[in-house]
């Protein structure tokens, strides 16, 4: 009897319930959306923070982001830390370069300046510097020897422009580099010339050692400085150290973002509360006359309220289920718009979305509540 | 003969109104009480306190050895249930539920349901083509008697009838009356509230209110 | 008469009217919040984003080419050309001078100097010179201080910064670990043609080239390099608004509504035009790293927000428009009785909707005021700052608050318009 009563109550009401229900949908494809979102958030934004370039330098020890005291004289270390660094790759791994730092005599035609030369992967750097702006465009495979990229004061300084060859020497030994582009970064890379790694050790005298490693993580400031303690393990004579410039900023601005997150989706449970209780409260008023006719039959508040209760919980259980499956669509929408990638839905949603669907709604059917007080008589002689 | 309604001394107050005014009387179990008397004499607050619906202000309303004025919200609501058989004026169905479901309804708020008895209990009222009818498409007189069959159904002590063929017409009535005048020849106790005095002979004996107050009580009657 | 019968309306059945009037208060309430977050978040969040640091770089026009590395210039002190320390005050005379966070001057001496302390003699030690924090005067005639915290905000110092102005050095911290450089010690400094000894008031860690040198007062360096008054290069930190497609135009090709547009917005292009304006001869450049990040995180997190935003309007109209629902069919009876006095629909709704307007602009009034506390509250724990009230807000709450009103009073009415009015009498 309880289901069948429960039945025949949803489809009386229907039409009011449909506006509960209403907001209850809205509601909770809003939650999910954004808990799938907040879930999924942080990795995006840390993708996105990514642009910020390294997050991790490995060096010699005592010679960090240098060699010592200055780069004319570079500690060095060998070529195949970066194929450790390599291995222990995990996926949080973006991008690894290798860097060695050359002061050359740069000449072109009647020009002759000292540049600081970069030898790097070439077609490595971009998923490390994927800030930096490259006209015309990124190399695509380091097996082009021959090719460079120069900082814009460089190809100022000079008057270099793609296509144009320029020499460079150091203590006896020159090198012969093709501008393939020209780059802007808004650092001292706009006063650098970076070529090939082999080219560069060619350049230096110093075949298969590099300068330092420069790695692109991508996690939390907890994630990026546990990986960084790995790595010093595994490479127990070099200095592994942390840019702290970008993850303490970055771990601030993803609380920050998330707080913000969190209370729209709490405003948001409070306003489709206030939803359910405007219509409860409507209801509530209709089925005054019926609640004291079954009162006057001998019915128990517990039962009568358990009953209304239960029809509203019919109600959050299905309001949260469409939701959370609108709230799949509303995310994947968000997430190509906002982030342009899809965001996958998360199963483990769905009982959250429904649950706090269940609990808003009985929360906003606290009128039903002040039907325990209604007192039987008044359905006698519509008193 | 069994004492099954003892009123004694019987007041009811609204504020500076007083509904009942030191009212006594008693009936015995199988008989059929007509309550008369103008608007605003406190018929309904008669029948109200007796069903356990309002508790009196001062006084003792005893059915069945229990007196309502000391029932709390809890016993109330279970001698509703066990005791009293309720018929209203406005018929008061539930709008959404069928005749049968009506009827069930109160075999639900009693104890559990039972789909046969149930619609025995409308075949009894002369429904059985009716059982699925939702009441908006019930005559008043079907309606009526959908209500007393649900005030039958979970054989109560004391059935009490608040002008159950008020809003019925000549033809209606007489088939709701008839229905109390089997129930009576059953051995029903029956407590109705009219204002039709042809409806009034039917009963066994008459009560009459004023004001609040009893002025007068036909054919075998005891006051004291 | 009208408006006697709305007055009764009122005066009769306060308690009818108190669910709307909660409901619209709420929602309302909880709309001006969002709103007021919204609209600051861009701005809190740029501010949020200079915890990354400087974002504008400023080096001399005409110079020979940098030999930067790490962040630090090692070119020898008498090659390429310097910037002048006295014009930094007008940094702050630009249209968007109140952008302008913070600005850091550098002057390299590299490798130069020999340093003797306690465990030992060094050579070939890389100066630095800058402030830590440098009262600026502004042509206007106020001064702005301004260093180090605001540019280098990551730099972590050990003990004290130098006092500005003072002879006193601080340690960088891959240097100070080598050599058992402590606070407190004082180190000789020799030159080609000059010596000094420096107390070290602190350790200052910055994970790049500055580890491996000793920072010393901007005034003091300028003293040891005979380039008084002149400094390498500006890092500038300032507050802007992502890019956008109109921002990225060249200024030259723009029309000149375009320009006023660009010229009036805080692009991170148009600050660095108006630097470079009133600092001639130089360069200014983004730092692309900083400025893209900072871009495109703004750019998402806006994006997301006003979805969120979008999202709770219409939670909060749905709420709203739900009790005006409720209140309209809770008067049937009322609608009844109106009507077989004579009232027609068009008066009865008339009268309703009136009703609602007025129950829209006192609760969405009272809602915008309490609306405001609440975003000073969010403000406050998300951002640590209080959101500021946005007056402007108000018009748009109360016209919110008034069009949900009516749209939630619509359909009951159409509906109350076909009441017959003897069925509700009797009570069917």
């Amino acid at each position: 009897m309880f289901a069948r009563l429960l039945w025949n109550l949803l489809r009386a009401s229907r039409a009011r319930l449909a506006v509960a229900l209403v907001a209850l949908i809205s509601g909770a494809a809003v939650i999910s959306a954004l808990v799938n979102l907040d879930l999924d958030v942080e990795r995006k934004l840390t993708q996105e923070f990514r642009t910020l370039g390294a997050n991790i330098v490995v060096a010699p020890a005592y010679a960090l982001a240098g060699s010592g005291a200055s780069p004319m004289s570079p500690a060095l270390m060998d070529e195949s830390v970066v194929q450790t660094i390599e291995a222990m790759r995990t996926p949080a791994v973006i991008a690894v370069a290798p860097y060695l730092y050359v002061v050359a005599r740069a000449s072109v035609e009647n020009s002759d300046l000292p540049v600081v030369v970069a030898g790097t992967w070439l077609d490595g750097i971009r998923r490390l510097e994927p800030a930096w702006k490259v006209t015309p465009g990124w190399i695509g495979s380091r097996e082009e020897r021959n090719l460079c990229l120069v900082g814009r004061n460089v190809a100022r300084q000079l008057g270099l422009a793609p296509g144009k060859e320029i020499e460079l020497r150091y203590a006896g030994n020159s090198i012969v580099e093709t501008v393939a582009a020209v780059l802007e970064a808004g650092g001292p890379e706009d006063n650098q010339i970076f070529v090939n790694l082999p080219e560069a050790q060619g350049l230096l005298g110093s075949d298969k050692r590099i300068g330092l490693i420069q790695l692109s993580v991508e996690g939390s400031a907890n994630q990026i400085e546990s990986f960084a303690n790995r790595l010093g393990q595994a490479l127990p004579s070099l200095e592994v150290r942390p840019i702290r410039q970008i993850a303490d900023a970055e771990g601030l601005l993803l609380d920050r973002i998330r707080l913000l997150i969190f209370t729209m989706v709490l405003l948001i449970l409070v306003l489709t509360a206030l939803c359910v209780l405007a219509t409860m409260a409507a209801l509530a008023m209709e089925r005054r006359e019926d609640v004291g006719l079954m009162k006057a039959l001998g019915g128990s508040i517990s039962r009568i309220v358990g009953l209304f209760l239960a029809e509203v919980g019919v109600l959050g259980a299905a309001g949260g289920l469409l939701g959370y499956l609108a709230g799949i669509a509303l995310s994947r929408w968000i997430g190509e718009r906002v982030f342009g990638a899809a965001i996958t839905p998360r199963l483990d949603v769905l009982p959250l979305t429904v649950a706090l669907t269940v609990g808003v709604a009985l929360a906003g059917a606290m009128p039903l509540r002040l039907l325990g007080k209604v007192r039987p008589a008044v359905i006698l002689r519509g008193d | 003969m069994t004492r099954l309604v003892e009123v004694e001394n019987l007041t009811k107050q609204f504020g500076n109104v007083r509904a009942l005014d030191g009212v006594t009387f008693q009936v015995e179990v199988g008989e059929w009480i007509a309550i008369m008397g103008p608007s605003g004499s406190g018929k309904t607050t008669l029948i109200n306190i007796l069903g356990g619906l309002e508790a009196p202000t001062s006084g003792r309303a005893v059915v069945d050895g229990t007196d309502v004025a000391h029932l709390d919200e809890k016993g109330l609501t279970r001698f509703r249930a066990e005791k009293i058989g309720f018929v209203f004026q406005q018929f008061h169905l539930v709008s959404y539920l069928s005749a049968l479901e009506n009827v069930m309804l109160a075999q639900y708020f009693h104890s559990t349901t039972d789909e046969k008895e149930a619609r025995e209990a409308l075949r009894r009222v002369g429904l059985d083509d009716r059982l699925e009818h939702l009441p908006s498409r019930l005559s008043g007189g079907e309606q009526q008697r959908v209500a007393v069959a649900r005030s039958l159904i979970n054989q109560p002590k004391l059935l009490l009838a608040d002008e159950p063929t008020g809003n019925l017409d000549e033809a209606n009535e007489e088939i709701v009356i008839n229905l109390f005048r089997e129930l009576h020849a059953e051995g029903h106790t029956i407590l109705m509230v009219t204002h039709d005095s042809s409806i009034g002979r039917l009963a066994d004996r008459r009560i009459e209110l004023a004001h609040g107050r009893l002025v007068k009580v036909n054919a075998a009657a005891w006051i004291s | 008469m009208f408006a006697r019968l709305v007055a009764e309306s009122f005066a009769r059945n306060p308690r009818r009217k108190l669910l709307t009037a909660a409901a619209l208060v709420l929602g309302m309430a909880a709309a001006t919040a969002t709103l007021t977050v919204a609209l600051d978040v861009g701005d809190r969040l740029a501010r949020e984003f200079r915890s990354f640091g400087a974002n504008l770089l400023v080096e001399p026009q005409s110079d020979t080419l940098p030999l930067e590395f790490g962040g630090v210039d090692y070119r020898p002190v008498d090659q390429g050309a310097f910037l002048s320390e006295t014009d930094l005050g007008w940094l702050k005379t630009i249209f968007w001078r109140h952008n302008i966070v913070g600005f850091t001057p550098f002057l390299y001496l590299p490798g130069q100097m020999t340093i003797e302390h306690r465990g030992g003699k060094l050579s070939q030690v890389t100066l630095i010179g800058t402030w830590h924090q440098h009262a600026v005067p502004v042509p206007d005639g106020s001064t702005f201080t301004t260093g180090l915290s605001a540019t280098h905000p990551w730099w972590k110092i050990r003990g004290q910064w130098f006092s500005d102005g003072k002879d006193s050095c601080v340690v960088g911290a891959a240097l100070a670990a080598r050599e058992g450089i402590s606070i407190g010690e004082v180190l000789e400094l020799h030159g080609s043609s000059s010596a000094l000894s420096l107390p070290v008031t602190g350790i200052v860690s910055t994970g790049q080239e500055e580890d491996q040198a000793v920072l010393i007062p901007l005034s003091l360096a300028q003293d040891l390099t005979g380039q008084r008054g002149r400094f390498r290069q500006l890092y500038v930190s300032a507050l802007t608004k992502p890019e956008d497609a109109s921002s990225q135009k060249d200024p030259a090709t723009m029309t000149p509504i375009e320009y006023d547009r660009w010229f009036c917005s805080p692009y991170i292009s148009s600050i660095s035009h108006q630097i470079q304006q009133v600092l001639p001869g130089t360069d200014v450049r983004p730092i692309r790293r900083v400025a893209e990040t900072e871009g495109r995180i703004l750019t998402r997190v806006g994006a997301l927000l006003w979805l969120v935003t979008l999202a709770a309007l219409v939670a909060a109209g749905l709420a709203v428009a739900a009790t005006s629902a409720t209140t309209v069919l809770e008067r049937r009876v009322e609608v009844g009785l109106m009507k077989a006095l004579g009232a027609t629909n068009g008066l009865v709704a008339a009268l309703f909707l009136a009703e609602q307007l007025m129950l829209a602009v006192a609760g969405g009034g009272i809602g915008f005021l309490l609306g405001l506390g609440l975003a000073r509250a969010f403000g406050e724990s998300i951002f640590g700052v209080p959101s500021a009230p946005r007056v402007i807000l108000l018009p748009v709450i109360l016209a919110l608050a008034a069009l949900v009103a009516l749209t939630g009073s619509l359909v009951p009415l159409r509906r109350a318009s076909h009441f017959q009015p003897a069925p509700i009498l009797r009570g069917e």
